[in-house]
């Protein structure tokens, strides 16, 4: 597993990614983790193939007992079907995770852990000091789907919003924009249901100040790159399959 | 114990709950059609009046064993689906311990890899905790079997004497030698399948 700081202050934000234990015929994925003074916070955790390595590559960084905090940003099987193990492993930690998944999520088990429901219309996860703001992502593609901004580092975890599909062991960061372009419009003309909901999104993202977004599969938008995501994604039609 | 095993161990568990339910079922099925035949043989019995007065009590005697045959199974039934449960439960906590250890595993190294080995600790004995409350549920479930062989046990000493009594009853012989045959093969069929519950379960007993 990939470990990269992205931000390091007097709090850390890590991404994970491009485990190269990972089966071929799963999707690859990024996890990131936010590191407080004595709290940690997984966002997008990963699948149940992806928790012994994402487990251990945490252990890198904090000690078992401070991951108290997991985020899952949608039902996605990629993104939390690792639950049912994090609730054996993590009795007192706490799950992010929007109120209209609650009944769907718990089938993977949720015994131990406190499912904390997001509503609608978003909330805040408090880490320490550290404060984080749930923004409302739905039907990008999930219909109840949130991402994680974090104003003082200046990062949006954006889920599959700005997802790429890419070939094992690629970089971190998007380097080209344009070359990168072509890895992501299939996915996003595909997986994504709705051209309402992407005018909105793109809307109250453009508010944010934000240094870099970062989704669950693919690279990292860093500068202005950012901003030619949200143009290219704003120009781009979805929900194609119809 | 090798992990391997415990997860093929998990799935003949799966397979063999589902199997026990199926049987519970089949089971279910009998006794109802042992409670239709005792209606049958009574209405019969009714009929022949004189000719089959050694019959009626023995009608009223297979319907108490149907209903007694119906009630343990319907015990027996909450006690398998929490044995679902149970095995569930056993899959999760070994898969998690297997997990865990893995992690711990990959995690040698790491600045805070021994963090974990309390959690890997914790994680194995609720997994053993999870193994123990299974096989008790599997003992009280093979006791609960062994109750319901004797109703089935006591339908063929009565579909016995029922064929005696048959033999005796004029033109209503045939009819009512049917009855006595419909009981007789039920409580075999009863008497089989809570038999192969019974060694279904056992295996798993002896498995672990
Ligand atoms: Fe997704
Ligand atoms: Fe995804």
């Amino acid at each position: 597993m990939k470990m990269t700081k992205i931000y390091e202050g007097s709090y850390q934000w890590i991404a994970y990614g491009r485990d190269q234990n990972k089966p071929d015929n799963i999707i690859d994925t990024n996890q990131y983790v936010v590191r407080a003074a004595n709290r940690c916070l997984i966002l997008d955790p990963g699948g149940v193939e992806l928790f012994a390595p994402m487990l251990a590559a945490v252990l890198n960084h904090v000690p078992v007992e401070q991951i108290t905090d997991l985020f899952a940003s949608h039902q996605d099987p990629d993104v939390i079907s690792s639950l049912g193990l994090w609730d054996q492993a993590l009795p007192k930690a706490k799950l992010h995770a929007p109120a209209l998944w609650e009944g769907f999520l718990r089938h993977y088990g949720c015994d131990t852990i406190e499912y904390v429901p997001i509503p609608d219309k978003g909330g805040v996860i408090n880490l320490d000091s550290v404060e984080l703001q749930i923004i409302p992502a739905h039907y990008l593609h999930s219909s109840a789907n949130f991402h994680v901004y974090d104003p003082h580092a200046k990062i949006l975890m954006s889920g599959d919003v700005g997802a790429a599909l890419e070939a094992p062991g690629a970089p971190m960061f998007v380097d080209k924009f344009d070359a990168h372009v072509e890895k992501m419009r299939y996915f996003h003309q595909r997986w994504m249901p709705s051209n309402q909901a992407k005018r909105a999104w793109i809307e109250r993202v453009r508010n944010l100040e934000i240094d870099m977004l970062a989704p669950q599969h693919g690279r990292i938008f860093k500068g202005d790159d950012v901003k030619r995501f949200l143009d290219w994604f704003e120009a781009l039609p979805v929900g194609v399959a119809i | 114990m090798n992990m391997r095993t415990t997860n093929k161990q998990n799935k003949s568990q799966f397979i063999a709950v589902d199997s026990i339910a199926a049987e519970l079922g089949a089971v279910m099925e009998v006794a109802k059609e042992i409670s239709l035949a005792a209606a049958n043989a009574k209405a019969i019995a009714f009929r022949a009046r004189e000719k089959a007065k050694g019959f009626q009590p023995i009608t009223d005697f297979i319907n108490e064993l149907a209903k007694e045959t119906l009630e343990l199974v319907n015990d027996i039934n909450e006690n398998s689906l929490l044995l679902y449960q149970l095995t569930v439960n056993e899959y999760r906590t070994a898969d998690a311990y297997r997990k865990l250890e893995q992690a711990a595993q990959m995690a040698e190294g790491a600045a805070h890899g021994k963090s974990i080995q309390a959690r890997v600790e914790a994680a194995k004995i609720k997994m053993q905790a999870s193994r123990g409350q299974f096989r008790w549920h599997v003992s009280q479930l093979l006791n609960q079997l062994e109750a319901v062989m004797r109703p089935a046990r006591a339908a063929r000493v009565i579909a016995a004497n029922s064929r005696i009594e048959a033999s005796q009853a004029g033109e209503y012989m045939q009819s009512l030698q049917a009855v006595a045959e419909s009981v007789d093969n039920a409580a075999q069929i009863i008497h089989d399948n809570v038999q192969r519950c019974r060694s279904v379960l056992s295996i798993i007993v002896i498995a672990e």
